[in-house]
């Protein structure tokens, strides 16, 4: 659904993105992340043709960037970091305007489902300029949804936004993602990249890494199960590092720590040989590396590579 | 007309319908105007001829030498605020003109916009006639109740003058040439500044020619018929439209995007 192959933006003699690769599939909710200045909204940008590229290519929904720019901005919506809403005008009348510019048939009717959809019917006749920031951002996300995009862009969705209202907008993503959209998000928030995307690039003007939650972790520290023992002999210890799947075995107090490649698999035959060895199993769960943890080692290890002096990755 | 287009003027006109403000200061000079000629032509039909003329008389142009020299002095007064009522489209949008992109940019308002499938000409154009509209209605309007009230309280000699066909050919269609070319001037500049005091400054100083254009005319240099009016039309409309090219390609949506703070 999006695809970009060497796609680069300078500004002068700055790189803003740089030679940037990506497959987006249809249907995913792709993430990306990574610091101010780090090229996420420039990438946005390039690829909602409203900045050209440098160098490098893009397709959105089949279209080339460049090429095909109007068709390419007929099929996508766009909510921008800052609502750019109408503040005069009432949310009716917002909504009305970008339907007859993306060429709705129905507009009216259009206009009621999305109003509807996020409760602002009732409030439909208010000047934009007395809504909340929650409403603002409702609002707004509709204004990128009112022409039915495959493909929406959503830069930093619930910045600004107080918890209540930042639930409200993931959980519209959320409902919009079920349609079979495919959604490009960018965001600093790591715990709602984790929760609503299936894949995530981490950028820093190039690509770092680009996985999915679960594989960006696993490609960092491994996976690893945490055995709760009544008590940890050095047979037990003896016997779970000989096991050939094992990586590592660290004992902690009473907890075993133990990298493996595919626990769904191997879990049942470790906790077989830990009984047999004479261990007394309590619990056995899978330690979880948050992907703030992942995030900032992967800036650290990008940090390092570039005081090096090592040219970055192009 | 283009759905865009038509789109952009409807949000346009409700973006002034919200800001009364604008409304109001628009409206102030035509309704002074028309108080101008109205009060002049009732108070100078009503003072003796020699306190009208004084003693330094000017001099009379050929066409009316068949009036009395009061009325020949009042209708060349009234001639004179007419050109400036041809010219008021000119002035009265230039705000809205000079803020059409800078204030869509500093409302964060320009980006989803220019992310729609709206080309920049649909954009201009669309800004632009809605800008000039209320300004030129508001003109004829005053026009219309100037000659209503002009029929009333002016000889008819003087009201002829004053609905004479070069003057309704001005107002009818010179007048909205010059407001558009006032108001694609504008657009220009607010799409090259990112300051919308500079903007309007600068699209004052496009306006400069065409006053001095009228100067000469009022200076009897240029004598204006109904003949010269079409004319002139043809080719402001000329002018018009080069100067909305010129727009379209002044208009960097990669600048006003990411350079502009």
């Amino acid at each position: 659904m999006i695809k970009t192959r060497g796609l680069t933006k300078r500004f002068g003699d700055v790189f803003a993105v740089d030679n940037l690769s990506l497959d987006v599939a249809e249907g995913e909710v792709f993430g990306l992340l990574g610091p101010n200045g780090a090229g996420k909204t420039t990438t946005v940008r390039l690829l909602t043709c409203l900045i050209a590229p440098t160098a490098g290519e893009a397709w959105v929904n089949g279209h080339r960037v460049g090429e095909e720019d109007m068709a390419i901005r007929q099929c996508v919506g766009i909510l921008t970091e800052a609502p750019g809403l109408y503040e005069r005008l009432n949310a009716e009348q917002n909504l009305t305007l970008y339907a007859k510019l993306y060429g709705v048939n129905d507009v009216g009717g259009q206009v009621q489902k999305y109003l509807d959809m996020l409760g602002l019917w009732e409030r439909r006749t208010e000047p934009v300029g007395s809504f909340s920031k929650g409403m603002k951002q409702k609002l707004a996300i509709a204004r990128a949804l009112i022409h039915e995009p495959r493909v929406l862009f959503l830069d930093e969705p619930t910045s600004a936004l107080d918890p209540e209202a930042a639930k409200l907008v993931r959980d519209f993503i959320l409902e919009v993602k079920g349609e079979g959209r495919t959604i490009f998000l960018c965001t600093h928030n790591l715990d709602e990249a984790d929760r609503l995307c299936d894949r995530i690039a981490v950028m820093r003007q190039h690509l770092i890494q680009v996985d999915t939650p679960a594989g960006l972790r696993q490609s960092l520290y491994g996976r690893k199960v945490v055995l709760q023992l009544q008590e940890i002999s050095q047979a037990v210890l003896s016997t779970v590092r000989a096991l050939p799947f094992v990586h590592q075995a660290q004992e902690e107090d009473r907890k075993l720590i133990v990298s493996l490649d595919d626990p769904e698999a191997q879990n049942p035959i470790l906790v077989r040989h830990v009984v047999e060895a004479g261990g007394a199993v309590q619990f056995l769960t899978e330690q979880r590396h948050s992907l703030e943890e992942v995030y900032f080692t992967l800036m650290r290890e990008e940090g390092e590579t570039l005081s090096a002096g090592q040219e970055a990755p192009r | 007309m283009n759905a865009r287009l038509w789109a952009i003027m409807e949000k346009e006109w409700l973006e002034m319908r919200r800001n009364k403000m604008v409304l109001i200061t628009m409206a102030l000079i035509p309704i002074l105007l028309v108080g101008l000629v109205l009060g002049t032509t009732f108070f100078m039909q009503r003072m003796p001829e020699s306190e009208v003329i004084g003693n330094d008389a000017p001099p009379i142009p050929p066409q009316l030498q068949n009036l009395d020299p009061k009325t020949a002095f009042i209708i060349m007064m009234n001639d004179q605020y007419m050109f400036y009522f041809m010219l008021i489209p000119m002035t009265l949008p230039v705000y809205m003109a000079a803020y059409s992109i800078i204030g869509e940019k500093e409302t964060k308002s320009l980006e989803p916009l220019l992310a729609t499938p709206i080309a920049t000409w649909e954009l201009l154009t669309g800004k632009s006639i809605a800008a000039v509209t209320p300004a030129v209605a508001l003109t004829w309007l005053s026009f219309a109740v100037m000659a209503v009230g002009a029929r009333f309280i002016a000889t008819d000699a003087v009201f002829l003058a004053l609905v004479r066909p070069v003057w309704l050919a001005g107002m009818a269609v010179l007048s909205p040439l010059f407001a558009c070319l006032s108001v694609l001037s504008g657009v220009i500049a607010s799409s090259r500044l990112n300051d919308p005091r500079a903007a309007q400054q600068l699209t004052g100083i496009f306006i400069v020619p065409v006053i001095a254009l009228s100067l000469a005319v009022l200076a009897g240099k240029i004598f204006v018929d109904v003949q010269v009016v079409l004319y002139s039309a043809m080719v402001l409309v000329l002018i018009n439209l080069l100067v909305l090219y010129f727009a379209v390609k002044l208009f960097q949506r990669e600048t006003i995007l990411t350079r502009w703070k």
